[in-house]
């Protein structure tokens, strides 16, 4: 790999120090029990719960519109900026244009990750902005740009799902004209076993199961919308048999409903807190 | 909008005279005070060392990951990574792409601070002599780009430092197989506390700490003062209008005070 | 075209010391014009230390670089090997913000100053000797200038003794390092860059010790350049 120059270099080559640890061989008794025995997840959730949220708006002073998102211990924040003029020339368009770029701090996973946005990175980019566009009224921003940032300050699992509500919430901050907050769940399924909202270390187990013997083993994403009660967008990963799809995405969509109080309560605190400023 | 808007858009440092003639700032402070710092450490448990430093709406966040390699030829020293970001989540004056002149500038400073203050000896890095040395990676990322980075970064990586804990790792001297041990974990020795004071010059007499990004656009020189105990360990005054010897000892001064707060800050934090 | 090759001696500048510190400057040697095709070209040594500044402009500005009301200050340093890294990021931008409080730049609206720095030798006081050749070369352009820079360092030895002008042997032996840029109108300190730890005495005898070395710097910067002057006469 060719030497950064516009950063400051360390050793040609490290490793992390948890790559010489001993403890394989508990792992491997654990994989399996995704639930144990009184019917609790690893860190005590029953399989339909989903984890504490804490949600905040309006938490970047230089953004338009922004937002924190923490889910148990997967903490992501979102900016907005825009709409705002679009710099090359040629690529004028009569619709606005939203873009979006997702990013994991070099220390929000186990592994330290790389300053540049890697494939995984890109690819969640694409995901965020196929969730968010079917959302915002693009045409009302002619020859105009919409940025979304998002950047995952810690993963715990379910990231992807985490950042398309922060952007949501910061899109809905910014004042974007949108047709329906966009709210979005995890689920990850080991045969049938329905896992909601699930941690790293779950999504790092049932991708391992994967391509081996049991009938379902995956993770899927959905974004819906709920007042209009359609989904923007729907990914997964791993293999499900088809009753099985559309098993998960009912349970996705219930959990989303389930969200949406939480995101509407949000926003409702946001314009409180907005309005106390003026008026003081 | 309300009248006062126009005016602080249209004539900014117009708007700052009116203040600055009574003595004041526009956000209330008064000229050689800081913002609100509010600090907070182990935000971010996948790091071996974290912190979140707020300066008002400033805030930056630190992330240290502690990686094993081979010492460089002199065999005894570890290495101290530390790069800052810059966003463009964190303001509207970056792009996205490799790091913008001012980052890597940041960057610089942070490798200048570490080492004029010798907080980390590279040598207590070393785990096997010749053979394996931490390499602690420091990112700083400006989640919110409100003036000031420079002394929210400096903050941010004293206080991740003293946070951070190291699991512990053995080399078998035989087969050179390397273990590593995450049941305990050691601190780093850490004696010294640097801090950073930030000044601008607003319209070439008038000295401002800690100032928004309002204020820096509006400088007409900058100058930031690390202070360690008694001692000093980088002034740094990178042109702009000329100061007089009073002046600089003023911020000085200035710089001794904040060093002291700033450290009883981190300390009672870390005791807790 | 005229070359100014001008050598302060050694003996010269000691005799203006202050004699207690008995201490003194490197020989400052200066080539004034010696690239064809700049506005102002300078090779300039002090000791060993030997750097090739050049600058450009007023001229044309870079689009999104220009600004309504003042020239734009541009500043690449070129390290001697290899790709420029942050550290030479660092040392551009002290140089911009240094030159850029010299220069009148209120007088040439949209368009663009540029100084390039070629790093030919570091022996000491690197950071010095780039700005002070950076002025000789923009005084060789004749860009209008509200005062003359010049640079002084020292080094802050372990017993506490200061040095002047320190070779690359006493910085990396030395506890700190201290460069001061003074204006040539009062004298006051445009830049401070230092490395290392030092206490507020050996700061105040170091920023002392300086300010009485750069008056030499100033006397150097006259006599090339009334050198060179008088050879194109």
């Amino acid at each position: 790999m060719p030497t950064d120059t516009r950063r400051i270099t360390g050793p040609e080559t490290s490793r992390s120090p948890y790559d010489y640890c001993q403890i394989e061989i508990s792992k491997e008794e654990n994989q399996n029990e995704l639930i144990k025995s009184d019917k609790k997840r690893k860190d005590g959730r029953l399989a339909a719960q989903l984890r504490p949220i804490f949600l905040k708006a309006n938490v970047i002073s230089q953004a338009r519109g922004s937002s924190y998102i923490e889910m148990g211990q997967t903490k992501v924040i979102c900016a907005v900026y825009g709409p705002r003029e679009v710099m090359r020339r040629e690529d004028f368009s009569l619709k606005g244009q939203l873009t979006c770029d997702f990013k994991f701090t070099t220390f929000s996973c186990r592994q330290r990750r790389q300053h540049q946005q890697d494939n995984q990175e890109k690819d969640l980019s694409v995901q965020m902005l196929e969730a968010l566009e079917p959302a915002v009224c693009l045409h009302k921003y002619p020859k105009s740009q919409i940025n979304i940032y998002a950047t995952v300050l810690q993963n715990d699992g379910s990231a992807l799902s985490a950042a398309i509500m922060c952007a949501s919430v910061a899109l809905a901050t910014a004042g974007i004209e949108m047709y329906d907050l966009v709210l979005a769940s995890s689920l990850g399924v080991l045969n049938t076993v329905l896992l909601v909202d699930p941690t790293l270390q779950e999504e790092e187990n049932i991708a391992n199961e994967t391509g081996k013997s049991p009938q379902n083993a995956g993770t899927m994403t959905l974004a819906f919308l709920p007042s209009l009660n359609q989904v923007s967008a729907m990914t997964s990963d791993g293999q499900f048999l088809f009753d099985m799809i559309n098993k998960s995405m009912q349970q996705c969509i219930e959990n989303c409903q389930k969200l949406y109080p939480v995101l509407q309560q949000c926003l409702v605190e946001d314009v409180k807190e907005k309005a106390n400023l003026t008026h003081a | 909008m309300p009248l006062f808007k126009t005016f602080k858009i249209t004539q900014p440092k117009e708007y700052y005279e009116k203040f600055l003639e009574k003595d004041v700032r526009p956000d209330n402070r008064e000229l050689g005070e800081f913002r609100p710092t509010v600090l907070n450490i182990g935000c971010v448990t996948t790091a071996e060392g974290s912190s979140l430093v707020k300066l008002g709406n400033t805030s930056v966040i630190c992330g240290i990951k502690a990686e094993v390699a081979e010492p460089a030829s002199d065999g005894k020293k570890g290495y101290l990574v530390p790069n800052v970001e810059l966003p463009p989540l964190c303001s509207t004056n970056f792009k996205p792409g490799p790091p913008s002149e001012l980052a890597q500038v940041l960057s610089q400073n942070m490798v200048d601070f570490l080492t004029d203050s010798k907080c980390v000896r590279l040598e207590d890095l070393c785990i096997v002599p010749g053979k394996l040395v931490w390499s602690l990676y420091i990112d700083l990322v400006c989640l919110d780009f409100d003036g000031n980075v420079m002394d929210a970064c400096t903050l941010a990586l004293m206080a991740a430092l003293r946070n951070t804990l190291l699991p512990v790792v053995t080399v078998d001297e035989d087969s050179g197989e390397i273990t590593t041990d995450v049941s305990i974990h050691q601190k780093l020795s850490i004696s010294k506390c640097p801090v950073s004071t930030s000044f601008i010059i607003f319209d070439k007499k008038i000295l401002l700490v800690d100032p928004t990004s309002e204020e820096e656009d509006l400088a007409t020189g900058a100058l930031t003062i690390i202070t360690e105990g008694d001692n000093l360990c980088s002034i740094y005054k990178p042109g702009g209008t000329p100061l007089t010897d009073t002046q600089m000892k003023t911020c000085i001064d200035r710089a001794f005070l904040r060093g002291r707060e700033a450290e009883r800050l981190i300390e009672e934090l870390i005791d807790k | 075209m005229a070359a100014a090759f001008i050598v302060v001696r050694k003996e010269d500048l000691e005799a203006q010391q202050n004699a207690e510190s008995c201490q003194t400057l490197r020989c400052l040697t200066s080539e004034l014009g010696c690239l064809t095709r700049s506005d102002g070209s300078v090779s300039f040594s002090q000791g060993d230390t030997t750097v090739l500044a050049v600058s450009y402009g007023p001229a044309e500005v870079r689009i999104n670089q220009e600004q309504y009301d003042k020239a734009t200050v541009e500043v690449v340093y070129k390290p001697k090997v290899g790709l420029p890294r942050p550290i030479d990021r660092k040392r551009e931008a002290i140089l911009k913000s240094t030159l850029e409080a010299a220069i009148v730049t209120s007088l040439h609206p949209r368009s663009s100053i540029s100084i390039i720095i070629q790093e030919t030798e570091d022996l000491g006081s690197n950071m010095a000797c780039c700005i002070n050749a950076a002025c000789l070369a923009l005084l060789d352009a004749a860009v209008h200038m509200a005062f003359m820079v010049a640079a002084v360092a020292v080094s802050v030895m372990e017993d506490g003794q200061i040095k002047l002008d320190p070779n690359k042997k006493e910085e990396l032996e030395g506890r700190a390092t201290l460069t001061f840029v003074f204006d040539s109108a009062d004298l006051k300190v445009v830049s401070v860059v230092t490395s290392g730890t030092f206490s507020q005495e050996e700061y105040k005898k170091s920023i002392d010790l300086t300010r009485l070395a750069a008056e030499r710097v100033f006397q150097f910067y006259r006599d090339s350049l009334s050198k060179k002057l008088m050879q194109s006469i």
